[in-house]
């Protein structure tokens, strides 16, 4: 028989992606280069107002030491100094609280999260039910004649997050594909098998108190999908994963 | 009586013929002689930052200091280029990938082949915003202040 034409059941996965929103720390060449850049940059610059401001007031001040206070300042001149003002931006910038970088959720590694892990690629995990088995896959949906693969999977994050989610795919284009055969006692003469097309989207809703969550789901790195996915599976997911 | 209208008619005709012709010819010169370029004024630095009292008064570079420069501009350049080697890499798996897929789904189907390799109209333009060095705090208020533009705006 002709093998290639076995038909096989296609299904249309996705791999949803929610984008970094802080950056990544710098590596060591990168702060020591980083430093140097900085260090050059001074050299080779020239004295700004401020900083002439600030040295002839320095001069001022060392002379008026030497001579002994001689020259009192005026009754109620108050001048403000140069130092003065950076002392005064210095403490604006203390009292200033930013966000911190590592949030609770990555302190606690709660992985249904999607505040873990600022710095990094998110991908959406879920738990489906494939033959006997619960597993933990990509999001996937089985293709029904008539839609284009694109669509499938855009039913599959329709049916693992809700209609309200908002996702940005990139092209109509499959970013990778995973086929196996069903185990013998399965097997028919119309259903050797199964391929999964797996499409990509970025993630567009920054919360989702909008989704209606109906399958256990996790949002994991690239380095956490070795512990969730099989090994065949994780090698082709691998593939197209830029990290 | 008759005959100063008719005069007058063709010395006004004249006239104003070689008036425009003036203006044409005053027309054509302006447009031969450049136009002045517009200049760039990031590239003039400014006088008053030229002058020797503004020089910064720093050590000389000892020359340990340069060797270890020098030394941290290679590892930079190897660290670089082995960064851009591992990029271009995982493009070429990418792309690969994909190839297979769409290969593997022309085994499969034809029309879904011929409809995934459409090109996505709604792809571009595409935005994002960059990822910033800590993330947005809910309940910020931004001090208010007013920014006024000077930037010169140069005409042809």
């Amino acid at each position: 028989a002709v093998a290639a034409a076995a038909p096989r059941r296609l299904f249309g996965a996705l791999c949803l992606l929610r984008l970094p929103r802080i950056t990544q720390p710098m590596r060591r060449e990168e702060e020591e280069v980083a430093a140097l850049m900085g260090q050059i940059e001074l050299e080779k610059s020239r004295y700004s107002d401020h900083e002439l401001r600030k040295l002839e007031e320095e001069e001022q001040l060392r002379r008026r030491r030497e001579s002994g206070y001689d020259d009192d300042e005026g009754p109620g001149q108050t001048v403000i100094m140069a130092q003065d003002l950076e002392d005064k931006w210095e403490q604006k910038l203390q009292r200033f609280r930013a966000a911190p970088r590592v949030t609770d959720a990555d302190k606690n590694n709660i992985r249904t999260s999607l505040e873990r892990k600022l710095d990094s690629n998110l991908m959406l995990l879920v738990k489906q039910k494939i033959g006997d088995q619960e597993l933990w896959l990509l999001p996937q949906a089985e293709w029904q004649p008539g839609e284009t693969l694109r669509s499938t999977a855009e039913r599959a994050l329709a049916a693992s997050l809700g209609d309200r989610i908002q996702a940005k795919f990139l092209g109509n284009a499959p970013y990778g594909h995973y086929k196996y055969k069903f185990p013998r006692a399965i097997r028919t003469e119309d259903n050797m098998g199964a391929k999964v097309f797996f499409f990509k989207a970025f993630l567009q809703s920054n919360d989702l108190s909008q989704a209606e969550l109906k399958e256990d789901f996790l949002w994991v790195t690239k380095d956490e999908l070795g512990d969730y996915l099989k090994s065949e599976y994780l090698k082709k997911v691998n593939r197209f994963l830029l990290d | 009586a008759r005959a100063q209208p008719k005069k007058k008619k063709k010395v006004d005709v004249k006239r104003e013929q070689a008036q425009k012709e003036r203006m044409k010819k005053k027309i054509r010169k302006l447009e031969k002689a450049a136009s002045e370029m517009i200049p760039i004024e990031d590239f003039m630095t400014p006088p008053k930052y030229l002058e020797s009292k503004r020089v910064r008064s720093l050590p000389p570079l000892s020359s340990e200091e340069i060797e270890r420069r020098v030394l941290l501009m290679k590892k930079w350049s190897l660290y670089k280029q082995k960064q851009d080697e591992a990029e271009k890499k995982a493009i070429q798996t990418l792309v690969a990938s994909q190839q297979a897929a769409l290969k593997e789904l022309r085994l499969e189907s034809e029309e879904l082949y011929q409809a995934a390799i459409k090109r996505d109209e709604g792809l571009f333009p595409f935005e994002r915003d960059g990822p910033n060095y800590t993330p947005p705090l809910p309940d910020y208020d931004p001090p208010e202040g007013k920014c006024t533009d000077i930037t010169k705006v140069y005409t042809q």
